[in-house]
């Protein structure tokens, strides 16, 4: 069962890291011509069309990793400690921090990012986009580093 | 849907008071709850396992949303007129700035 719960924590969260990738660069570097290109195209989302789904990806991804952190405690953490990864050990312990502040910003972003949208409150709404950013990529590269050092079941 | 004019001052003193509460939750283990994940046992506040760890992580968050519900229902009940001075970028500032007290209060596992 924690095997099949951690690759669909995985799969939404990789799900939730192309949303918030492409808000984010439809948001910083909105396509500025026609060219269809790939990076142009990555480019020209409407940034709005993805908070629902990062609001609901966020949430389940959290949910399905709040449940998988407790076989973590019990498992790769003892063996992170044993083997003294003390980075990987510790950009975890941050990862739990870090996925929380992300918790704590979801309501003021998916009000900011409401229609129609305040022009007053653009920046807001791009800070908000990339700190959950920020928060998605750290959860998911450090997520990945952990699961690399213990093994997928071992 | 409609939302309340109050929603905004809400969703930001949400933000602001609930990564406050958070890292002083986690500093000071003010946990509202405890689990045992090798037993699978809920102790109350810092109740520490019988057998193998504790966990304070979902007492933490708990305590944090607590916490920061209560805070942001007072807040949103202040008039739209004073509602306007509160500036929407503490919504990410203010977790910046706990984000960063973070990195430094955890910082010794990277300098090892």
């Amino acid at each position: 069962m924690w095997i099949s719960l951690l690759i669909a924590h995985g799969l939404a969260a990789f799900m939730l890291l192309g949303a918030v990738t492409h808000q984010a660069l439809g948001v910083w570097l909105p396509a500025r011509s026609n060219a269809a290109t790939f990076v142009n195209r990555l480019r020209a989302v409407p940034p709005t069309s993805y908070v629902n789904a990062i609001v609901v990806l966020f949430l389940a991804t959290a949910i399905l990793g709040g449940i998988i952190y407790t076989n973590y405690r019990i498992g790769a953490r003892l063996t992170l400690e044993r083997g003294r990864f003390w980075k990987t050990f510790g950009a975890f312990e941050l990862k739990e921090h870090i996925v929380t502040i992300g918790l704590a910003i979801l309501p003021a972003y998916w009000y900011f990012w409401r229609a129609p949208l305040h022009k007053e409150y653009a920046r807001t709404r791009a800070m908000l986009t990339t700190v959950l950013a920020f928060v998605v990529w750290w959860g998911f590269l450090v997520g990945h580093l952990a699961n690399n050092v213990r093994g997928l079941g071992t | 849907m409609r939302i309340a004019p109050s929603y905004p001052v809400f969703t930001v003193t949400f933000a602001v008071v609930f990564s406050v509460v958070y890292v002083f939750a986690v500093e000071y283990n003010w946990a509202l709850f405890s689990y045992a994940p090798a037993t699978g046992t809920w102790g109350p506040l810092t109740a520490t396992a019988a057998a193998g760890p504790t966990m304070f992580w979902y007492g933490w968050i708990a305590t944090a949303a607590i916490a920061a519900g209560i805070v942001a229902g007072i807040a949103s009940l202040v008039p739209e007129s004073l509602a306007k001075w509160v500036w929407p970028g503490l919504a990410w500032a203010v977790p910046v700035a706990v984000l960063i007290a973070f990195g430094y209060l955890l910082s010794g596992y990277f300098l090892r």
